[in-house]
């Protein structure tokens, strides 16, 4: 492809020494960019962060007013019943609309894959339309349907319990309509997960068909003749070699429904209310910080809330990142 | 029971397997779309009408009264451009900063790579609903405040890029091919440039879609940063609009309908890389 | 009186034309975009332009501007929720001296309301938000009810609701509001919302208990909806009126007529609270931040925009109740309302705006008011005692508020 290089004998010592110079700090040289934006702009928010979970600061007082009070912010917030409320409301949710949403996307990206390039494209589009619609329009027309007396979802439910085919089944439902799907304390983590489930499955179906798509077609033929069906081709070929990607996908699914906010604020209208059961502890340290101006003490929670993140990402990497990450 | 008969009730079998799947696949293909169909529906009708009790799927009259609206209550088009100008500039950069840093991170073995990589995974856990003071603080002090700048250049290296990136090179970049460019003489930056990147055209393309659809939607930082009204963006001009009690909902849904084309139509050409992908990108 | 206070108004603007012209910015939310836009042309010593924002994100910004000390615009609106908690931060200009001579001809409790626990002027009222009840005029005709009867106090309210829910028909929407309106709006002389003067908490005290009661008392039989505000079920019960009555600040009006209910025009009519107390639902205020770069100039902004004249191009344009209580002698006050079927509602919400009592804002405030909130939906929702969560409620405002 090069022509090969002619270099006379003598300079070839001192090409390889800077050669070898070079290849220390190419892997430097690629992450330049990364490590100077990240020392510009993000390095100092985290010391900020730290600094202020030691402090007490309403922030409309303005930068001078930050006082010293040790470890306070944490003991607060470590012996806070709403914290731990909160923390448990987001782990639910994260587990209801995670877990489905991989179900769901893996073989759905797979399926789209077999059936060929114009389906895919047309299907994709679709499926990643949630994605990109704009957090006030969804959370309008989610509102608009789990509406109790107007909406559609009660509607349809009313409909089927008085049907004289459906009645056997949701007959009993009669009792407890109209339900307040946003307002219930027992219903709100179903329809807020809901939302995230159906805003993030054409996600998670785009990282999988990018994956799927690095997949040599011939390990597919080689399966067939061996005789697999679409099934064992989608277990035995494509899961194992999607496994970088699963990996990528579920520990974005981790951190990101931990740090669940938008949906369950939207949903309950700004936390107005289900705030028992539907509040999560990223809204809980927004209403902290934001609302009762109580800096200091969100940013210790903020700092509990990464902990137990880590934890969680901690124990997926230990266990599935030697595959996952795709290290020898 | 004959052979022709067998073949009949596994053929069947087949066509209700094959039926079945594709009803599945359209009514999920019915939840997703429903919601921006009817916000273009709703673009059609002004408030009275749209609160007009019941569910009504029908197109209203509205549609040039709002986009008169429209204008009249935002410089619509230039926030749509400012959007724009933000969006491709923030994008084409990440693409080649989180693609060079998540090479390195795939292929070299050096100092500090776990590190690196754990402290890039651990700024991905950090709530982020404190950040937006610090970060405004940044901002003011390298005196970026009121500048576009300030909202893309820090989502450059956003980790949960590069961490694709470094997935993507791990699957699909073979390192006999990055032995064989060497042998050949070609430099490291030529080997990134010229055998690596159009072997991850698709993972690039998956980023294109992801960065571009986070600068478009994203409001917070735009909202602190953005002081004058030919610099907002698009995002924070629909969102100015909306009080509670007086939002003009039809101009609104219509400005919000308008907004997402741009992301449908970079969503299919880059959906169209990735098609490439699976016929180009199996080099192995 | 008023001829004078008026020329020293106009003298007080003369003097403010005297100072620089230049270029000021003014941070705000809707419709006050619209209500600038309207009025800028009167203003010519100086340039204003608007920085408009939703209500939550314009005061997020300002929130995070006061925290840095940048960024925020010459004059900056301020919602009456927030008021409390930013006119003892020390980040606006002290307005005493300029707001002090003409404070009489606005309302009040939105006067003492803008100023800081010492004593000085930090923000100043621009619109009021004086409460009503609304109530369906024809249901309480068709059950031979007399308005003072049902209004004479909170028991009285209830059982006539309790004759509504024979012809199926609600009283109010959702109870909370009942709850709200008893807590807030009968404060003790010298008390604020949530604690007393020396911040102690009062939210077990009977003022509270009384109030989760009647919501209490409300729900259990049935009376109320449970239908949120600013939904689509509300909006929908006020369409088909499924509910008698709402109380809420003069500007729902404007809405109910415009685009919630305009069919049920004739229907509707406003009335005092239950036993007479006295409430406010909303307002707004102006204040300048000390980062402004022009603070001279804003003043002239502020004063432009609540001078008489302007205050009520205000109520014109975008039904800002005005502060200026001169305004209420404008011949707009005694116009009937039509959709009220003639009723001359705005000298009611002018008497109102009179007569509310102010209430001292206190630090934690805010902390209170979310934490008796959710208790309140504890109760309502979800059965638990009132004596529980107002206890629960009053131990984490204890540890709440430091």
């Amino acid at each position: 492809m090069y022509p090969p290089r002619r270099c006379p004998k003598l300079e070839e010592t001192n090409r390889s020494k800077r050669q070898r110079f070079l290849n220390k700090f190419t892997p430097y040289g690629f992450l330049s960019p990364y490590l100077i934006i990240y020392g510009v702009f993000g390095i100092f928010p985290v010391f900020f962060m730290v600094y202020l979970s030691f402090h007490m600061w309403n922030p409309v007082e303005g930068l001078g007013s930050m006082e010293f009070v040790g470890f306070e912010n944490y003991v607060l917030g470590l012996t806070d019943p709403t914290l731990w409320q909160t923390m448990w409301n987001t782990l639910v949710m994260a587990v209801l609309s995670g877990v489905p949403q991989h179900l769901v996307a893996l073989p759905m990206a797979y399926l789209l894959v077999m059936l060929g390039s114009r389906a895919r494209h047309w299907f994709t589009t679709a499926y990643f339309l949630p994605y990109i619609t704009s957090t006030v329009a969804v959370s309008m027309i989610f509102y608009v349907m789990y509406s109790k007396d107007s909406g559609i979802i009660n509607a349809v439910l009313a409909q089927l319990a008085d049907g004289s085919l459906t009645s056997w089944l949701f007959g009993g439902l009669k009792d407890v309509l109209p339900l307040g799907w946003v307002q219930e304390n027992s219903l709100i983590r179903y329809s807020v997960s809901f939302v995230v489930w159906w805003k993030y499955v054409g996600f998670n179906i785009v990282i999988y068909t990018a994956g799927l798509a690095t997949i040599n077609p011939d390990l597919y033929e080689a399966a067939t003749i061996d005789g697999a069906n679409s099934w064992q081709r989608f277990t035995r070929v494509s899961l194992p070699l999607l496994k970088p990607f699963i990996f990528f996908g579920v520990t974005l699914t981790i951190i990101g429904n931990m740090n669940l906010f938008d949906e369950p604020y939207v949903l309950t209208v700004g936390g107005q209310f289900a705030q028992t059961a539907g509040k999560t502890i990223s809204n809980y340290l927004y209403q902290i910080a934001w609302e009762w101006l109580d800096m200091g003490s969100a940013a210790a929670i903020s700092w509990i809330l990464f902990v137990v993140i880590g934890i969680f990402t901690g124990l997926y990497f230990w266990f599935f990142g030697r595959q996952g990450l795709g290290d020898e | 029971m004959t052979h022709a008969q067998a073949t009949f009730i596994v053929n069947l079998y087949h066509k209700i397997g094959y039926g079945v799947r594709n009803i599945a696949l359209l009514l999920f293909a019915f939840i997703t779309i429903f919601p921006f169909v009817w916000s273009a529906i709703l673009a059609t009708k002004d408030r009275t009408t749209m609160f007009g009790g019941g569910i009504d799927f029908s197109l209203g009259d509205k549609l040039v009264s709002n986009y008169g609206n429209l204008l009249e209550i935002m410089d619509f088009w230039t926030g749509m451009m400012n959007s724009f100008s933000i969006s491709v500039v923030g994008t084409a950069i990440s693409l080649i900063f989180c693609s060079m840093a998540g090479y390195a991170l795939a292929i070299y073995k050096f100092k500090g790579r776990n590190a690196i990589f754990g402290i890039m995974v651990a700024s991905m856990m950090i709530p982020p609903v404190l950040t937006l003071i610090p970060y405004y603080m940044v901002i003011n002090l390298l005196g970026l405040a009121n500048t576009h700048l300030a909202v893309w250049l820090p989502f450059t290296i956003q980790p949960i890029g590069i961490f694709l990136m470094r997935q993507y090179t791990v699957t699909s970049v073979p390192k006999d091919l990055l032995e064989a460019s060497k042998l050949d003489g070609a430099s490291e930056l030529r080997t990134y440039w010229s055998i690596v990147l159009p072997l991850l055209r698709p993972g690039l393309a998956t980023l294109a879609i992801v960065q571009f659809v986070f600068l478009w939607n994203n409001f917070l930082q735009p909202l602190v940063v953005l002081n004058s009204p030919d610099k907002m963006v698009i995002t924070q001009m629909l969102r100015g609009v909306q009080g509670v009690p007086n939002t003009p909902w039809g101009a609104v849904m219509l400005g919000t309908t308008i907004s997402i084309l741009p992301l449908i139509a970079l969503y299919m050409t880059a959906s169209k890389q990735m098609i490439a992908g699976l016929t180009s990108g199996a080099v192995k | 009186m008023k001829t004078q206070l008026k020329a020293g108004v106009a003298a007080l603007s003369l003097m403010a034309a005297t100072t620089f012209a230049a270029d000021i910015r003014i941070d705000g939310f809707p419709d006050y975009d619209t209500q600038i836009e309207a009025i800028k042309g009167g203003l010519t010593e100086h340039n204003v332009t608007m920085l408009k924002n939703n209500h939550g994100d314009h005061h997020t910004k300002l929130k995070t501007n006061l925290a840095t000390g940048s960024g925020a615009g010459d004059v900056v609106l301020i919602d009456v929720g927030f008021v409390g908690s930013f006119v003892n931060a020390g980040g606006f200009v002290d307005l005493s001296s300029q707001f002090g001579p003409m404070a009489d001809n606005y309302a009040d409790y939105a006067v003492a309301a803008g100023k800081g626990n010492d004593g000085k002027q930090y923000a100043v009222p621009v619109d009021l938000g004086p409460g009503v009840i609304y109530f369906r005029r024809d249901y309480m005709e068709d059950m031979g009810y007399d308005l003072n009867e049902v209004m004479t106090d909170w028991d009285t309210y209830i059982d006539y609701g309790r004759e509504l829910k024979e012809k199926d028909i609600l009283l109010i929407g959702n109870a909370s509001a009942v709850a709200n309106a008893y807590y807030r709006f009968n404060v003790g002389e010298g008390e604020g919302l949530y604690f007393d003067a020396d911040g102690e908490s009062l939210v077990t005290s009977e003022r509270f208990v009384r109030a989760f009661e009647l919501a209490k008392t409300i729900r259990e039989e049935g009376l109320d909806g449970n239908i949120s505000e600013w939904t689509e079920d509300w909006y929908a019960g006020f369409r088909e009126g499924k509910f008698a009555t709402q109380m809420s600040g003069a500007w729902l009006l404007g809405h109910l007529k415009n685009w919630i209910a305009p069919d049920n025009s004739g229907l509707w009519g406003v009335s005092h609270l239950p036993s007479g107390i006295y409430g406010t639902w909303g307002g707004s205020y102006l204040a300048i931040p000390k980062q402004a770069s022009n603070p001279e100039a804003a003043w002239d902004l502020i004063e432009y925009m609540i001078s008489e004249d302007i205050q009520m191009a205000g109520f014109e344009n975008i039904a800002a109740f005005p502060a200026h209580t001169g305004t209420y002698d404008d011949p707009a006050f005694e116009e009937p309302i039509e959709y009220l079927r003639g009723q001359k509602a705005r000298l009611m919400f002018a008497e109102i705006a009179e007569n509310i009592i102010p209430v001292t804002p206190m630090k934690g405030d805010l902390v209170a008011e979310d934490l008796v909130n959710v208790a309140l939906d504890k109760v309502l929702n979800d059965g638990v005692s009132i004596e529980k969560a107002l206890a629960d409620a009053e131990r984490q405002i204890k540890r709440r508020v430091r």
